[in-house]
Order: structure tokens, then C-alpha cells, then sequence
């Protein structure tokens, strides 16, 4: 079996693909009004996101500063709760964060007097109205990601599909300056050129989930700019290709340059943005933590391996489509 | 920490965004269900990259074939 590793990408890229649009998200509360509360009686309206509240009433909770204030749920339907309780005086924190059963809503309240804290209530077991049977396998449901967390599956693969095809370049680069071979020279280039295509869908798939989350398709991150630029290294890296008219004099020149630029692509891709002294808003980078704190229980990652896998034989696949074709063509011409 | 600040801040920036005017169709479209829509998007262009390699692809192969003709 020769092409065992092609249906092996196949494999991996369907599991991974209906895996990650299938699974569902965790059971979370994702809104509450009003958003501000005083002391006084007061209604919140809660707003769940996959929680499958059963009827009746369960209990409630107001945690400021780790003090609590007990309070009774009601709820209206599967995805909305209305708690009643007595605010108390003299809350400590600006942030009361709103509990419901066994869910909670960290910070979800604003108080805007502050005291010297609160007397703290036995919230007693209530009954469980959360039905979190038929959820057993779920992504983490996080505030401001919320279904997007999805994307992990499909944005972070290209960019290691890129930097494997970019790294087969360079080895190939490296065999030529031994070899003096063009055919190393044009699995070089081909691995480029396919690269080149993971980072275009790396950048617009990023720029699309940034919009959604950080309110701009594109904002001045180390990381954005720093991915941006090895793009365009490696397009400069074909417009070199292109300025040089002997083809042995060409192959050296370029695989000097791309040694460089595979040099830069791990700079500016891994050691730049995680210098202590810069800030970045992406996860991973720059003070910033990736999505492995969201992933204590191995979920994430359970599908996004294969799908990294998937990606990368994808690549590979194209990148040896793309030689052949180059070598055919190559063969027509001489 | 700088994570959760920054989280923090762009919430308040968006809750305001959200209560100061009726939201565009982009913010409708990429916000709405869960934000279900941008995973769709991302998806879809990632479909339509890998498509138009295919078709840089094709051309390469047509133009081999008229060569071949002669």
C-alpha cells in the first residue's frame, strides 16, 4: 500500500473536521440583567448557553471577595433563570461573580461602593436542576470565544502545515548547496510555493477570528505582524527565484536565501513573540496563556492532534503533486 | 493576569459597542449563535484556498497537455 499515508490525511482530516464542528460546548452562564447590582432586594435575569435547566428552582449564589450570599433560582427555561436574593451591604470587590448550581459566572456583577466585605451563608446542596447527562464529551465553553473555540481545529493547522512544508524546503535547500542537484532545487521551491498557500489561509482564517473576538480583522500583535513578514519573506524568496536567469547559479543562490528565511520564519513565528518584554493578544504568545489552560481534561486536544496531522499530510500531498508537476513541465520544456 | 486584563477590557469595549448602536450585519453575522458563524467562515475559506490550488493546479496540467499535442 502505497498511498497509505494519503488515506491515512483523509482519515484524520474527516475525524477531525466533523469532531470539531460536532462536539458540543460545555454548559455555561454567559449573560446576566441587569449587569450592575446595589444593595437591596434584586432580580438578575441569567442567560445559559447549552444548559438544559429542568424545571423548578435550584439554588442561587452572589460570591464577593469569597463571601457568599445564597439566593433562590427559578427557572423559566431551558437557557434562562431568574435569581432572587438580598444584596448585602459593603461588598468588598468591585466583581461579584454569579453561581448557579454547580455553574458560574466569574465577575458578572458590578457594585460600584465598596465595604469592608460581607457576612458569608452556607448555600446548602441544592437540588440538581442541571441536566449535564447526554454532555459527556465537550469543549470548554469560554466567555467571549464561545463556539469559535472551534477554530482551533482549522486556523492552528494551517500554520503547522506551513512551517513542516517550509521546513521540507529547507532541507531541500540544504541537499542542493550539497548536491548542486535542481531537482533538489525544485522540491525547494515546490515546498515553498505550498507553504505559501498554508500561510495566505493562515492569515485570513486568523483575520476572521479576530474580528470576532478582538473586534478588528487585523491589530499591530507581534504575532500578526511577525507571520505577516515571514509571508512575505518567503514571497520574496520566489521573486529571487525569478531574477536569476541560469538555473545551477539560481539553485545556490536561493537555497543560501532559504536557509535565512526558514531561519527568520522561527524567529519571528516562535522566539519574538514570546519575549518577555512584549504584549500580545494571542493566545500563547507574549504573557499571554494558550488554549492548553482551557484544555485541562485533554478534550481540545484529542481532536486537534489528528487534525495538525491531517493538515500536514494534506500539505505533503500537494507539495509532492506539486514537484511532480514541476518536474513534468521541466521534462516538456527541455 | 495580562490575559484575563486584556479579555476584560475588550468585553467592556464590546458590551459598549453593543449598547451605544444596533450592531452591523458583520458584527450580526460573526457575533450571532454563539459565534458559530465564524467557525463557518473560517471553514469556507479554507474550502475555497485549498479550491483555488486546485485550479492553479488544473491550468498547470492544461497547459502541459497543449505542449504534449504537437
Amino acid at each position: 500500500m502505497k498511498y497509505w499515508w494519503k488515506f491515512l490525511g483523509i482519515g484524520l482530516l474527516l475525524f477531525a473536521s466533523i469532531a470539531a464542528l460536532r462536539t458540543p460546548l460545555s454548559p455555561a452562564l454567559v449573560h446576566v440583567s441587569p449587569d450592575r447590582v446595589a444593595p437591596g432586594p434584586a432580580v438578575v435575569e441569567v442567560l445559559g448557553y447549552n444548559t438544559n435547566f429542568q424545571k423548578g428552582s435550584t439554588v442561587g449564589y452572589l460570591e464577593n471577595a469569597g463571601q457568599r450570599v445564597c439566593g433562590s433560582a427559578e427557572v423559566i427555561d431551558a437557557t434562562h433563570l431568574r435569581l432572587t436574593l438580598e444584596v448585602p451591604a459593603g461588598m468588598k470587590d468591585h466583581l461579584t461573580t454569579v453561581g448557579i448550581d454547580q455553574l458560574r459566572y466569574d465577575g458578572a456583577l458590578f457594585t460600584e461602593g465598596l465595604g469592608s466585605g460581607i457576612e458569608s451563608g452556607a448555600c446548602g446542596p441544592g437540588v440538581n436542576k442541571i441536566d449535564l447527562s447526554g454532555v459527556a464529551f465537550t469543549f470548554p465553553n469560554r466567555s467571549i470565544l464561545y463556539e469559535s473555540i472551534r477554530n482551533l481545529h482549522f486556523h492552528v493547522p494551517m500554520w503547522f502545515a506551513m512551517i513542516f512544508l517550509m521546513g521540507i524546503s529547507v532541507v531541500y535547500s540544504i541537499r542542493t548547496l550539497g548536491s548542486n542537484s535542481l531537482e533538489h532545487d525544485r522540491a525547494s521551491v515546490s515546498a515553498a510555493q505550498v507553504g505559501l498557500v498554508f500561510c495566505a489561509l493562515g492569515l485570513i482564517t486568523g483575520a476572521v477570528w479576530a474580528r470576532a473576538t478582538w473586534g478588528a480583522f487585523w491589530t499591530n500583535d507581534v504575532k500578526l505582524n511577525g507571520a505577516a513578514v515571514t509571508g512575505l519573506i518567503y514571497l520574496a524568496y520566489l521573486v529571487l527565484r525569478g531574477s536569476v536567469q541560469d538555473a545551477h547559479k539560481r539553485a545556490r543562490l536561493a537555497g543560501i536565501y532559504n536557509i535565512f528565511a526558514f531561519v527568520l520564519l522561527v524567529l519571528f513565528l516562535f522566539v519574538v513573540p514570546r519575549l518577555n518584554a512584549i504584549d500580545s493578544l494571542h493566545p500563547g504568545n507574549g504573557g499571554n496563556g494558550g488554549f492548553s489552560d482551557l484544555d485541562l481534561d485533554n478534550r481540545l486536544r484529542a481532536i486537534f492532534y489528528p487534525a495538525v496531522l491531517g493538515w500536514i499530510l494534506l500539505g505533503v500531498w500537494m507539495f509532492t503533486l506539486k514537484n511532480r508537476a514541476s518536474k513534468l513541465n521541466d521534462q516538456l520544456d527541455r | 493576569m495580562k490575559y484575563f486584563t486584556s479579555l476584560a477590557l475588550l468585553l467592556f469595549t464590546l458590551q459598549a459597542k453593543a449598547q451605544n448602536a444596533a450592531p452591523s450585519w458583520l458584527e450580526e453575522s460573526l457575533y450571532g449563535n454563539g459565534k458559530i458563524n465564524t467557525v463557518v467562515i473560517v471553514v469556507a475559506i479554507i474550502y475555497l484556498g485549498i479550491g483555488l490550488w486546485m485550479f492553479s493546479m488544473d491550468r498547470k496540467l492544461s497547459r502541459m497537455e497543449k505542449k504534449l499535442k504537437p
